[in-house]
């Protein structure tokens, strides 16, 4: 009888010990991968600074200064672009964003723009508008396809097509700490206090000209950083959960372990009981 | 002689800095046509087109492919912040011709008008991107 239950737990330490393995190598991809997040968020940030000290430049210095982008009109319909990731594992990453966004397309007449399978196939089965399904995949997603997707956000929102823009993504505090967060990006929030001393610069062909070519780029650069900190947001997340699971596993295969002898003791001890009894008669 | 006839150039995309260093001259494609940039221009803002860039420093040129974004100079500090930016060398020709292909496949289909202009603006990139890579 023991013997069958040596064997049992034997197979059951196996078992635990090969989840360990996946775990604990789902928790190492998820680091380097952390890295490459950050590592891209980091670079992108030059660039994404530019183009927002020009674009409030040209909002400050001109007070005649209009652009469509600016102007806030009554509220028909929203447009909510939600990132999730494309995978499960990643402890609340998913859930979290997504209980923030669903409260929101509950809110008000709305459509969503999903990124990631997890965000389309959670909108799908909630039944919320679905602007568009192009951009399913978020960790295949380049430069250029946030620049596609600022483009068709922008040229919707001029076509009245949607009067409001956000963002929900989840913001990458610390390893330990991700929260999800929403931004307003369209209409453009007029920037306050930037201390003009180009007073004298050429704009050419004028101001409001540049400042209309480049706010796409600037609504790219925000999409492009909102995914790079939510992929950053997932990883983290994945590892902490992957971390977690691995701590568990060990602790069963100690547990397993500690039955595991106490059996075989067990085992010992009647088979020697067994022989003294024998040796006895 | 730094500081008398060359400027400071930074090239950034958001895929991290391109250049950084001294520059002689610079040629930019913008939406107006190519302008040229030489030290101690005044402040000037501008939104770029799509084409060839030509970076001129001390030990030669080099041509870059050059799309969307802007161009900023203030102080004999220029700072290009282009939406795309490959230098020649770095240009796979053999898949800007495919994607010029590509591009000119989907355009002879054209089934909507938001979808032409994709087509139109793909094409346009290819061409660019092959074109510089030629040279």
């Amino acid at each position: 009888m023991a013997g069958v239950s040596m064997k049992d737990i034997k197979l059951r330490i196996r078992s635990m010990e090969s989840t360990k393995h996946i775990t604990k190598a789902m928790e190492m991809v998820a680091a380097s991968k952390l890295r490459r997040a950050e590592e891209n968020v980091r670079r992108s940030r030059p660039y994404f600074d530019i183009i927002y000290k020009t674009a409030a430049e040209i909002a400050a210095r001109d007070s005649e200064f209009s652009s469509p982008y600016l102007i806030e009109r009554g509220i028909k319909k929203s447009l909510y672009i939600v990132i999730g990731g494309d995978r499960g594992l990643a402890g609340g990453y998913n859930h979290n964003v997504f209980m923030m966004a669903e409260e929101e397309l509950r809110s008000k007449p709305s459509a969503v723009l999903p990124i990631g399978k997890r965000a389309l196939e959670n909108m799908r089965a909630h039944g919320f508008e679905v602007y568009t399904d192009a951009y399913p995949v978020a960790a295949e997603l380049s430069i250029s396809d946030s620049f596609s997707m600022s483009k068709l956000v922008c040229d919707g929102f001029l076509a009245g097509e949607f009067d409001e823009v956000f963002i929900v993504y989840t913001h990458y505090a610390s390893m330990l700490t991700q929260t999800p967060a929403m931004r307003r990006i369209l209409p453009l929030t007029p920037v306050e206090n930037v201390d003009d001393d180009n007073s004298d610069t050429l704009y050419e062909p004028d101001g409001n000209t540049v400042f209309d070519r480049i706010i796409p780029e600037y609504i790219g650069g925000i999409i492009y950083g909102a995914i790079c900190d939510s992929e950053a947001s997932e990883q983290a997340a994945r590892r902490n959960a992957m971390d977690s699971a691995t701590k568990n596993a060990e602790e069963m295969i100690e547990d397993l372990s500690l039955k595991y002898n106490r059996a075989r003791q067990g085992a010992i001890t009647q088979e020697i009981t067994e022989i003294v009894a024998g040796a006895g008669d | 002689m730094i500081g008398m006839n060359t400027f400071h150039l930074v090239i950034v995309t958001l895929d991290g800095v391109s250049f950084d260093g001294e520059c002689e001259k610079l040629v930019v494609r913008t939406i107006d046509g190519d302008v040229c940039i030489m030290a101690n221009h005044i402040s000037y803002v501008t939104a770029l087109g799509m084409g060839e860039a030509q970076v001129f420093t001390g030990s030669g040129v080099r041509k870059a492919a050059c799309i969307g974004g802007l161009l900023s100079v203030s102080d004999n500090e220029v700072r290009l912040a282009p939406t795309t930016f490959e230098w020649a060398e770095d240009i796979d020709r053999e898949r800007a011709l495919k994607a010029k292909e590509r591009a000119e496949a989907l355009l002879a289909q054209k089934k909507s008008v938001q979808e032409e202009k994709i087509a139109i603006a793909k094409l346009h990139r290819a061409l660019v991107r092959s074109s510089v890579a030629k040279k």
